[in-house]
């Protein structure tokens, strides 16, 4: 893509504003809550999208990155009393520097070698949030104290609610400026062809590290919504489950396309919410059903749930 | 007068097997020249070691007087040389103007890619203003927003020729730009070499089989066999060489 995004494909985000700032004085707390989580996914979701479906690398250390964006932000806030506003940009630079880090060691790894190396980092992010305990609490888990946007304090799903909506519309917008960017469309010829790429003047490592670099950036800023509306944290959140989850968002949407992380990240993350008021027994077997989901979904959407519409509409993105 | 490319004693080594051996060859400024030779004698490994995708292990590459070994692989666009590939590498879910995009990257001024501002749309307007007009040019301006992987190998092959073009090259290396096309298609290739080299100045390398081609529009033909250059001239002396027959008809040169 390029040039710049139309009016017509910015609306709906000052659409995802309004609703953001008009919905919470009318609708029950649980769906105020549920949107959060939802919203806060669709941010996780459309940065592994960029790594994973934009540029074509096949890595998995997302959840690592998110997990720093949330201890970033918290511990800033708690131990420096840095604001969040600073903090979440702190805490999401710091998810990117070591995303970077991460990415110049594997720079020369590619398909199963950077997805094994990358998912050993993930796992010792998970041990370092357990074990630092001085820090994170361990096990045991950290209290959230409310943080205050420019004066707003959150704490509540009711006043977070607005505040995450804000923080989305200017991912999905900045996205949207990206991927119609000569570093956007970068990305993609790096993902199709190394070779190509190369010969068109692309510096491939460098494109490679960017797409690290900004998609641990986002995972750092999900990292810091996950703030604004849950009151505690415990390094469970940032587990193999919470990889295959956001990873089905991204595959079952639809791999390289802006709606098919935020359709993924919508039915996915409604899925154990469904689980687990409708159909109460089958909770526990909720990794196996994300599993089935997952698998199903490579074999007969490849494109995913977008490249269907897309395809039916006949658009190519 | 000089020539504008030189390869100069160039070695390349896999291992154990010599890939090309003390290899030399000179392009004159303006011309095509055919790299021809049996599969596997190292042509396409010559392409390499001028795209830095290959190290020679000896020898050096020497662009208007400027060595390529010292440069990596994505500066060589930048230096004035683009090449197309043998198996097309197309960037196959981007579009036919997207994949010319791709190609003018190094031409396109950076701009800060977030966010909307003057410089990104002074930037994006210019370099697609110069894509439609490729396009245009090439008979591809109707396939503009298909994806590349869409198109029929005919026009893929001449999408992966307009990308190395956008990019404005003083020298183009073409990888058996007429392998796998029908008659007319290759009259078409003729037709677009003839015009890059002689109205637009693009000097033209070309390894290909198709020696309909070779024969009808090469100045010079260089010819390779187990990485060792063994003839060098006109269409008309290669033609008659004995090495060359004997290198083809496989007689002696088995050995």
């Amino acid at each position: 893509m390029y040039g710049s995004p139309s009016y017509a494909r910015l609306a709906p985000l000052l659409a995802l504003v309004v609703i953001g700032i008009v919905l919470p004085p009318l609708v029950p707390q649980y769906f105020l809550s549920l949107g959060n989580t939802l919203m806060m996914y669709a941010i996780l979701a459309v940065g592994l999208d960029l790594l994973l479906g934009w540029a074509g690398q096949f890595a998995f250390a997302h959840i690592a990155f998110y997990g720093v964006g949330v201890y970033g932000t918290v511990l800033l806030q708690s131990k420096l009393g840095i604001p969040f506003i600073p903090g979440v940009l702190i805490a999401a630079a710091l998810a990117g520097l070591i995303a970077f880090l991460i990415a110049v060691a594997a720079i020369r790894l590619h398909s199963v070698y950077l997805a094994l190396a990358t998912f050993a980092f993930a796992e010792s992010a998970q041990w370092v949030f357990n074990s630092w305990e001085g820090l994170t609490g361990g096990a045991d888990g950290l209290r959230i104290a409310p943080p205050s946007v420019l004066g707003w304090t959150t704490g509540t799903d009711a006043r977070a609610f607005p505040v995450i909506a804000i923080i989305l519309a200017l991912v999905i917008g900045a996205t949207m400026y990206l991927t119609r960017s000569r570093l956007g469309r970068s990305l993609c010829a790096v993902r199709d062809s190394e070779h190509a790429a190369a010969v068109s003047g692309i510096d491939v490592f460098r494109t490679r590290i960017w797409a690290f670099v900004i998609s641990g950036t986002y995972a750092g800023v999900a990292g810091g919504t996950f703030a604004l509306f849950q009151s505690f944290v415990n390094p469970e959140a940032f587990g193999f489950s919470q990889i295959v989850l956001v990873l089905s968002m991204v595959v079952v949407g639809g791999l390289g396309t802006l709606p098919g992380p935020l359709i993924g990240a919508v039915l996915l993350g409604l899925l154990p919410e469904i689980m687990r008021t409708a159909m109460r027994g089958l909770f526990v077997w909720q990794e196996l059903v994300y599993g089935l989901i997952l698998i199903l979904s490579m074999m007969f959407m490849p494109r995913g749930i977008w490249g269907l519409i897309a395809a039916r509409g006949g658009r190519s993105k | 007068m000089q020539p504008l490319f030189q390869i100069r004693d160039v070695s390349l080594q896999f291992g154990g097997l010599r890939a090309l051996n003390g290899f030399s060859m000179e392009v004159a400024q303006g011309s095509i020249h055919a790299l021809i030779g049996p599969n596997g004698a190292g042509k396409s490994s010559v392409f390499n070691c001028i795209s830095r995708f290959y190290t020679p292990s000896g020898g050096d590459i020497v662009f208007d007087g400027h060595s390529l070994l010292r440069e990596p692989a994505h500066r060589i666009s930048a230096i004035g040389i683009a090449r197309t590939f043998q198996n097309i590498e197309l960037l196959r879910r981007l579009t036919v103007l997207e994949n010319i995009l791709i190609g003018m990257t190094q031409r396109i001024n950076a701009y800060f890619p977030f966010a909307p501002g003057a410089r990104r749309n002074a930037a994006e307007r210019n370099a697609v203003r110069d894509a439609d007009a490729l396009l245009e040019r090439l008979e591809l301006a109707s396939y503009r927003n298909v994806p590349a992987e869409d198109l029929d190998f005919g026009h893929q092959k001449l999408v992966d020729l307009a990308r190395a073009l956008a990019s404005r090259p003083r020298m183009l290396l073409l990888d058996e730009p007429a392998a796998g096309l029908r008659n007319r298609e290759i009259a078409t290739i003729d037709a677009l070499l003839v015009d890059l080299a002689r109205r637009q100045g693009i000097t033209v390398v070309l390894v290909e089989h198709v020696m309909q081609l070779v024969m009808a529009v090469a100045d010079r033909i260089t010819v390779l066999n187990f990485g060792e250059k063994i003839a060098e001239g006109a269409p008309e002396r290669i033609r008659a060489d004995p090495k060359v027959i004997e290198a083809y008809l496989g007689t002696a040169g088995d050995a």
